[in-house]
């Protein structure tokens, strides 16, 4: 679904990314984990080319991206990043935001979405910026799945949920992914995490990946 | 009513008395050890030799008969220094003179082309200089605002504008926002000056006028159609350094540019 290779990447003048190699397959969900600043956040926004890596290739379904009109690929390959940025508006709006660019807003599929994503409905009508750091989590996933993608790359999709519902919006994510086949690349710190959620686990540490396995036989050794 | 009633000579010998109160502070500022005194009269010297400067240039240019080439040159430097001058606003951005320069040569031409078909400006170097400083500079001062605002929002919104790019928007979409607020704060000193026009301060061209002797009416009449060339004019600059600034400020490949 999409491959890496080769890829290279620095950043003010240091190297964030080295020769990376790393292939993820249609319909599971891999966990990208390693220690901060280790070059998983730089790989993700390489991917859905927020960033245009200094080496290697990336291919999305067989193409290169760099032959992909980059609002095109960004409608395939959506990033949530960490920090979740609300836009002015209600829940409602900022669920709607993508596929209404695009002049294709569904009311259903947008409340739909927005249930997905685990938010209760009572919230569809609220302002985005009064909600809670997990609720607003909720709301930038619902964000995301509005524009029907094919490849979902999460980074830290938990950071900022109150624990007691770290659990919930992990199950969301999972069951998400299961029901509509959806590719997710899921950048955790967190192992325990790693472990509940995804089917492959990739090790990167120091811009360099080092294991990729299934995540019941991964060595969690190396990882930090 | 007859304007100053005196010629240049006597007017050196009335500056020379006006400058007293700068005298004054100059002592006070050297006595009181401020440490302005210096800055302060390099200013006035810099200042007043600009302007008398330009006195005896347009001295010269209104008994020139082949007036129009000297204007098309002093164009064309009101042009270049202005453009220059906002593109320091952000030095940073790496070519802003190409945005500057367009901007406010557009937001100054429109407001002098309308002056010039509807009246209010007389094709004569009297009318076409003083208001033509007039456009550039008022264009000059709200590209500047509008330029150094957008820069400030986009640094400070990275992360929403990356977030808008992540869901499909294109560049002109995720700056869009931003680009309203650089244009609405850019124009907010002269919406306020309107707003005040006649009760706090008699702005420039009218204080001219009626120093000049002119009907206060008339003063008042071409000081309304001054300030809708600045108004109209700027908003074009504004809009103008805004839509040319996206370019600038993306790749391509519709990502925020490394040194944003």
């Amino acid at each position: 679904m999409v491959t890496v290779t080769g890829l290279s990447k620095s950043l003010d003048g240091r190297q964030v990314l080295r020769s990376i190699d790393l292939d993820v397959r249609r319909g599971e969900i891999m966990a990208l984990v390693g220690p901060s600043g280790g070059g998983k956040s730089t790989l993700l926004r390489c991917l859905n080319r927020l960033l245009e890596p200094d080496e290697g290739t990336i291919t999305f379904q067989g193409t290169d991206i760099r032959d992909v009109p980059p609002v095109t690929l960004r409608r395939s390959l959506v990033l949530v990043p960490q920090e979740s940025v609300m836009f002015p508006g209600t829940v409602y709006a900022n669920v709607a935001y993508g596929p209404a660019l695009q002049g294709t807003a569904d009311h259903e599929h947008v409340v739909r979405c927005i249930a997905d994503a685990g938010l209760p409905s009572s919230l569809v009508h609220r302002p985005a910026d009064k909600l809670s750091g997990g609720e607003k989590r909720r709301v930038a996933l619902a964000r995301a799945l509005a524009l029907r993608p094919d490849v979902l790359l999460l980074d830290e999709p938990t950071a900022g949920v109150d624990p007691k519902n770290v659990e919930t919006v992990e199950q969301h994510i999972v069951e998400f992914s299961r029901s509509r086949g959806l590719t997710v690349l899921w950048v955790t710190h967190d192992v325990s995490q790693a472990k509940r959620v995804s089917h492959r686990t990739a090790g990167l540490r120091d811009g360099t990946v080092g294991e990729i396995n299934a995540t019941d036989s991964f060595n969690w050794e190396g990882v930090y | 009513m007859t304007g100053i009633p005196y010629d240049w000579l006597e007017g050196l010998l009335v500056l020379l008395g006006a400058s007293v109160l700068l005298v004054l502070v100059v002592v006070i500022s050297v006595i009181k050890n401020m440490g302005i005194a210096r800055e302060m009269l390099l200013a006035v010297l810099k200042g007043g030799g600009q302007l008398l400067a330009i006195a005896l240039f347009l001295t010269f240019l209104f008994g020139f008969d082949q007036w129009y080439f000297l204007i098309w040159l002093l164009l064309g430097t009101m042009v270049a220094v202005s453009g220059h001058t906002a593109a320091r606003r952000a030095a940073d951005m790496p070519g802003a003179f190409q945005v500057t320069t367009p901007a406010i040569l557009a937001g100054a031409a429109a407001a002098l082309v309308v002056l010039a078909f509807s009246r209010a400006m007389p094709l004569h170097p009297q009318f076409i200089v003083p208001l033509a400083g007039m456009a550039f500079g008022n264009s000059m001062k709200i590209c500047s605002l509008s330029l150094e605002r957008l820069m400030r929002e986009v640094r400070a919104n990275r992360t929403a504008i990356e977030t808008a790019l992540s869901l499909g928007a294109t560049s002109r979409q995720a700056l869009e926002e931003y680009g309203k607020i650089s244009v609405k704060a850019s124009l907010i000193p002269t919406i306020d000056s309107l707003k005040t026009l006649g009760i706090i301060f008699i702005p420039g061209a009218m204080a001219g006028l009626l120093i000049a002797g002119t009907d206060p009416l008339v003063a008042a009449e071409y000081q309304i159609i001054v300030y809708l060339m600045i108004v109209g004019g700027g908003i074009i600059s504004s809009l103008l350094a805004s839509t040319l600034s996206r370019p600038k400020l993306f790749t391509a490949a519709e990502q925020l540019q490394p040194w944003v």
